[in-house]
């Protein structure tokens, strides 16, 4: 990367792929790519499909390059198109994939085999509570407490208030909360 | 304080959000309720615990593809740059040549090639559906593609021995549990005929996931296949099987008999 590159905003380099320099595209992959895969794989519980997902985002990223608004927020567009790659597969997929979660799937192996029993214990309960969340509760969950980012950043992803927003994490959080406690108990 | 609203202000009380006032006031009720200390306890520990998880770390073996598919995108926008006739006449009168072409072409290949070419092409597409299933099927790399794959089959309205091998071999083997059940519901779904019930028979004893286990069990018994009785004694005495598969072979013994 040279340095002119490591200089460029997101949305520097966003309008150059836009406007024909696609060699920047690779640029915004190593800025994003961690993120979105955390993002997607944190979404589906399933590492396999946040790999292939993530692909399909940047994939996205270049074939519609061109309806990015010049001037437009980077990090916002490009979560808009990884939620709506997960809308799309799991439109498809939905029915036949909810009865077969496998929260095992996400756990990472290599710190989690460092960490003391009881740690990777709360882990493994937090993920099989997260699984029982709806779609939407778990996307705010990761966007704003894994991911940390702000309300405000959330409301213009998912094209809502911010009063909204708050509003429906908070709820998150409670239900998450009640299975959390629940599955401690069984 | 209803709770829902109680929740809402020590979610922010715990996230720093209040102004000095409202942090006093719960405070407060910390103080004095039983009830609204073990929430934030409970509340505490889970956001702590979301606090703790660390990030996951992609495989790097996408990147060559991602690669690959700019290089191939550069090329060709570089390829479909347009030469444009200056003035707009020209530039109108070269849309309305190639037009009536295009039309005069297409209405002669129309004519001529019509019905021999949607014969082949629909050859093709049963083949290039066939070849393009058990690639997917075979894509060690991706369980999803894998997952297609099966869905493709399922889709199919007659299965050929290549395709119900490929399925046996994708329920018997792959590391996915999801894809090894999607490929047993689409073998379930040519159960009528003899040679998949042989397969699902004999995979009865190979088969090491309990989820696919069970799966098959209580479809060998919904159609009534007698001849599993002995391997399900064998299921049973296993001493590798887990409860639950066993319950459900000694379920599947009680009816079968």
């Amino acid at each position: 990367m040279t340095r002119s590159q490591d200089l460029m905003t997101d949305e520097q380099l966003m309008e150059a792929v836009k406007h024909g320099d696609l060699q920047k595209a690779s640029v915004l992959y190593d800025r994003y790519q961690k993120r979105i895969f955390n993002f997607l794989a944190r979404l589906t519980m399933d590492r396999e499909q946040g790999q292939d997902l993530t692909q399909n985002v940047f994939l996205r990223l270049l074939k519609y390059r061109q309806s990015y608004k010049d001037g437009m927020r980077f990090q916002s567009w490009i979560y808009q198109m990884a939620r709506n790659a997960f809308a799309d597969h799991y439109q498809a997929h939905k029915n036949k994939f909810n009865q077969f979660v496998e929260v095992e799937k996400i756990g990472n192996k290599a710190t989690t085999a460092q960490e003391d029993m009881e740690q990777e214990e709360k882990e493994e309960l937090l993920h099989r509570s997260m699984a029982r969340l709806s779609d939407e509760q778990r996307e705010l969950l990761v966007l704003t407490r894994y991911q940390h980012m702000k309300y405000e950043e959330v409301a213009v992803i998912m094209d809502t208030t911010v009063a909204n927003i708050k509003v429906k994490v908070h709820r998150a959080i409670a239900k998450l909360r009640e299975h959390y406690f629940e599955l401690e108990n069984v | 304080m209803e709770k829902e609203k109680l929740e809402s202000l020590l979610i922010d009380y715990i996230d720093n959000n209040l102004d000095e006032g409202q942090r006093l006031e719960v405070e407060k009720i910390l103080e004095a309720a039983e009830n609204a200390r073990e929430l934030y306890r409970q509340l505490k520990q889970v956001l702590n615990v979301m606090e703790s998880v660390s990030d996951l770390e992609p495989r790097q073996d996408h990147r060559g593809e991602f690669e690959r598919t700019l290089e191939t995108e550069s090329t060709t926008s570089a390829q479909g740059r347009t030469v444009f006739f200056q003035p707009v006449f020209y530039r109108a009168a070269a849309g309305i040549a190639l037009l009536i072409a295009g039309v005069a072409v297409g209405y002669w290949l129309n004519a001529n090639n019509q019905r021999e070419n949607e014969l082949a092409s629909l050859k093709q597409e049963m083949a290039e559906t066939k070849s393009m299933m058990m690639a997917m099927l075979q894509n060690d790399l991706s369980a999803s593609k894998r997952m297609q794959g099966v869905n493709v089959a399922f889709e199919m309205k007659e299965a050929d021995d290549d395709i119900l091998k490929a399925l046996a071999h994708t329920m018997e083997n792959d590391p996915n549990t999801n894809v090894r059940l999607a490929a047993l519901e689409a073998l379930s779904k040519f159960i009528g005929e003899a040679r998949v019930k042989k397969i699902l028979v004999s995979s009865l004893t190979v088969q090491k996931d309990p989820v696919v286990q069970i799966a098959l069990i209580q479809l060998l018994v919904k159609i009534k296949e007698k001849g599993v009785v002995q391997d399900l004694e064998k299921i049973i005495e296993d001493e590798k099987n887990i409860q639950a598969v066993k319950d459900e072979a000694y379920t599947g013994i009680l009816t079968l008999s």
